[in-house]
């Protein structure tokens, strides 16, 4: 994803110079078109397969045309995983932490990079170490603490703990952002009788606003993909994410290649539609500037 | 850009969603566990369309038809979702009532020894479930306080089997003028008519199970029962610098020299072994019973068959998974009747008619001739107690040994001797942790 980001904002940056550089640039955008190329291979691949039979996929190999174009992988992968239900938990999850992980993350930056806490350094360091623990070594405790409080095999355990988890890599990216807040705004604001809560309001999140939507998204994507978490939390089928459907396909000693592959293109998606549309945020958030 | 307004209220929306989504969830389980009487859960993680996901839909129709009052909340699970967390599950009230969990000591046999499973003893003689199974399927039914397979309680019962065989290419072996061999000798010089003609005779799959059931096969057919009991049971000390297991090593190190084994096989997976078989490319693979319901529906361009491992009186294989009722169940009465509908012979009539191998079958009741050789073969292995499970099993662990060692003997890394004091350091120890408990 993050590939696809970067490239796209190089390619779509506009620059008066451009016919004037000569045969520099020429090579610059062959590299480019090169690796965007790359990137797209496998998923090239995966569309290719999700409309193959089984047997054509067998006996033919992945990297074959389609003899026959079928839908039956895609079908069977919806009714199979009742993927409705699994794409509004997905949505359900990855939105509700997306919001309450910038909630957070801003609240907890805002002591730390603008009130500038005590100690903020080791705080902090802190925080980072949650998003560094693997989720394996967190697992039991997180576990215990899910059926001490009746919420294991509920999607709030798995909101309650993305929520925390992004928000400690929110909490130090803004920390810093918020850290090198002109003076002069928070001193002008100060000035016009402004509290702490009104120069959150109107002073800060009006100025940080894009960074805070190009969180809003990570946070969005990076929940969406999550697996192992909501695997061992998430019990039931109805309680699953999009990633567990998915998962499901692969047995014990065989897989179905076709199947996987129809629901790996459906479960993408949701994911692709959401970049889409917040694309320009995205590539506005990365080249903001802090004073306007 | 989005007014902040609008933000916050999408903001508000996600999460009174989210609020409401688990509210009903939290609802929905105290309802269930009210009436736990009226509810039959159960799982199983067998894919819809193959033999035991036709079989057991069957059974959960018959089931209802028997318990008009009940409602059968059926899931099928991700098996990756019960293999890393079962025990996590069946500690907490979310357990079913009934599910399917993989055979063996450092699955079922764990399960038990930690106390979450029920001990089904009594019900296998009263409903006669220990009449219907043959001593090697008994084998990995039941295990000791330890969790080790072979004696102790029952803990589980398998509804089908599993064996490893040789499928071969009918088409290819007819071009090449070979007969199906009868004996290891015979197989070989097959193999050595196809190598002549550059042709690799046998797929392998280095970075899988393949290679493991390879050496094993080889190896059984030097062995005894007395060897699969040490080896599996540790009922005495196994060797790993004599036969059988040295014979395992040594032939599959020369099949690899002679050319039957391709040395560009070691980091394959099975499922490329399965497919090179698929597009009639391999003659012949030496693999399991799991393939055959694929085979079936996959191959269409030339003709295939199945024969045992030519000469072998012991061969990898096993019951399959087991039905395993947790000790949280609410329910037990009703699990034990599934499985009893399960065992039933028009059931395991159905798992036989779609490529499975039934415990209990009824052969005249099987029609396609395939699937007749592939459950009379296991028949003929069973009656002569002749599965000797599989290569990984006795330590936890030992599959990524295994899958190394193999590595090693087709790419010419190590040589066999190597390989198997590597292979014998880690059984010991491993064997030595459990016994030590």
């Amino acid at each position: 994803m993050t590939t696809l980001t970067l490239t796209r904002a190089r390619a779509t940056r506009r620059d008066p110079d451009r016919y004037k550089r000569g045969v520099a640039r020429w090579v610059v955008l062959a590299l480019v078109a090169f690796t965007a190329a790359l990137v797209l291979v496998p998923f090239a691949v995966m569309l290719m397969n999700a409309f193959k039979s089984p047997a054509d996929y067998s006996g033919n190999g992945p990297l074959s045309w389609p003899e026959s174009f079928q839908l039956d992988g895609l079908k069977t992968y919806w009714t199979q995983v009742r993927f409705e239900g699994k794409l509004l938990n997905s949505i359900v999850i990855a939105g509700a932490v997306a919001v309450l992980g910038v909630v957070l993350s801003l609240l907890n930056a805002y002591a730390l990079g603008i009130g500038r806490v005590r100690g903020r350094l080791w705080i902090v360091a802190a925080f980072l170490l949650a998003n560094m623990i693997p989720q394996e070594a967190l697992i039991y405790p997180l576990y215990s603490m899910a059926k001490a409080t009746g919420l294991y095999n509920s999607r709030l355990s798995v909101i309650i703990i993305f929520t925390v988890i992004q928000s400690a890599f929110g909490t130090y990216l803004l920390a810093s952002v918020l850290g090198t807040f002109p003076k002069a705004l928070l001193e002008a604001a100060a000035l016009d009788g402004a509290g702490r809560w009104t120069t959150l309001w109107r002073v800060v999140v009006p100025t940080v606003r894009p960074t805070l939507s190009v969180l809003l998204i990570f946070f969005f994507i990076w929940t969406w993909n999550e697996f192992f978490i909501p695997l061992v939390m998430l019990v039931d089928n109805s309680t699953q994410t999009v990633p567990l459907a998915l998962a499901s396909l692969q047995g014990d000693r065989l897989m179905d290649a076709t199947t996987t592959n129809a629901g790996a293109l459906i479960s993408l998606l949701p994911t692709v539609v959401f970049f889409l549309i917040f694309q320009r945020t995205l590539t506005r958030g990365v080249t903001a500037g802090a004073v306007k | 850009m989005r007014s902040p307004r609008t933000m916050i209220s999408i903001g508000a929306a996600f999460v009174s969603l989210a609020l409401v989504l688990a509210g009903c969830g939290g609802q929905g389980d105290d309802a269930a566990a009210e009436n736990g009487t009226g509810t039959f859960k159960l799982w199983h993680y067998e894919s819809a369309n193959g033999a035991m996901g036709k079989a057991w839909d069957k059974a959960i129709e018959v089931f209802q038809a028997e318990h008009p009052d009940v409602e059968v909340e059926f899931e099928r699970k991700a098996f990756e979702q019960i293999q890393q967390n079962a025990s996590m599950i069946l500690a907490s009230d979310q357990a079913p009532d009934l599910m399917e969990y993989n055979k063996g000591n450092a699955t079922a046999g764990l399960l038990s020894s930690k106390g979450l499973l029920t001990d089904l003893s009594d019900e296998v003689s009263s409903r006669g479930w220990d009449k219907m199974l043959s001593p090697s399927l008994q084998t990995t039914a039941r295990y000791d306080e330890k969790g080790v397979m072979g004696s102790g309680s029952w803990f589980g019962v398998p509804n089908y089997g599993e064996y490893v065989m040789v499928y071969y290419n009918k088409d290819l072996f007819r071009q090449y003028g070979v007969a199906v061999p009868k004996t290891l000798d015979e197989l070989t010089k097959a193999m050595d008519t196809f190598v002549a003609k550059k042709v690799t005779p046998l797929g392998m799959a280095g970075a899988e199970y393949p290679a493991g059931q390879l050496y094993y096969q080889l190896a059984l057919s030097k062995a005894d029962r007395s060897f699969v009991d040490n080896y599996q049971l540790y009922k005495g000390p196994v060797s790993f610098d004599s036969d059988p297991l040295k014979y395992g090593a040594d032939t599959f190190r020369e099949w690899v020299d002679k050319g039957y084994v391709s040395k560009q096989s070691a980091s394959l997976k099975a499922e490329d072994m399965g497919t090179a078989f698929i597009a009639g490319k391999t003659p012949m693979i030496v693999s399991g019973s799991w393939w055959h319901g694929r085979f079936a529906s996959e191959i269409k361009k030339f003709q295939w068959g199945t024969f045992l491992f030519p000469g072998n009186k012991l061969n990898a294989g096993s019951s399959g998974n087991l039905w395993v009722v947790p000790e949280q169940s609410k329910n037990k009465k009703l699990a034990y009747d599934f499985i009893d509908i399960t065992m039933r012979p028009e059931i395991q009539t159905i798992l036989g008619n779609n490529g499975g191998v039934p415990v209990k079958a009824d052969l005249s009741k099987v029609t396609d001739p395939k699937n007749k050789e592939l459950i009379a073969n296991f028949e003929a292995i069973t009656s002569a107690d002749g599965l000797a499970f599989y290569p990984d099993w006795p330590v936890p662990g030992y599959y990524d040994v295994l899958v190394a060692g193999g590595q090693s003997l087709i790419n010419g890394s190590k040589n066999p001797q190597q390989v198997l004091t590597e292979l014998g350091k880690a059984y010991e120890q491993g064997v030595s942790e459990i016994q030590n408990g």
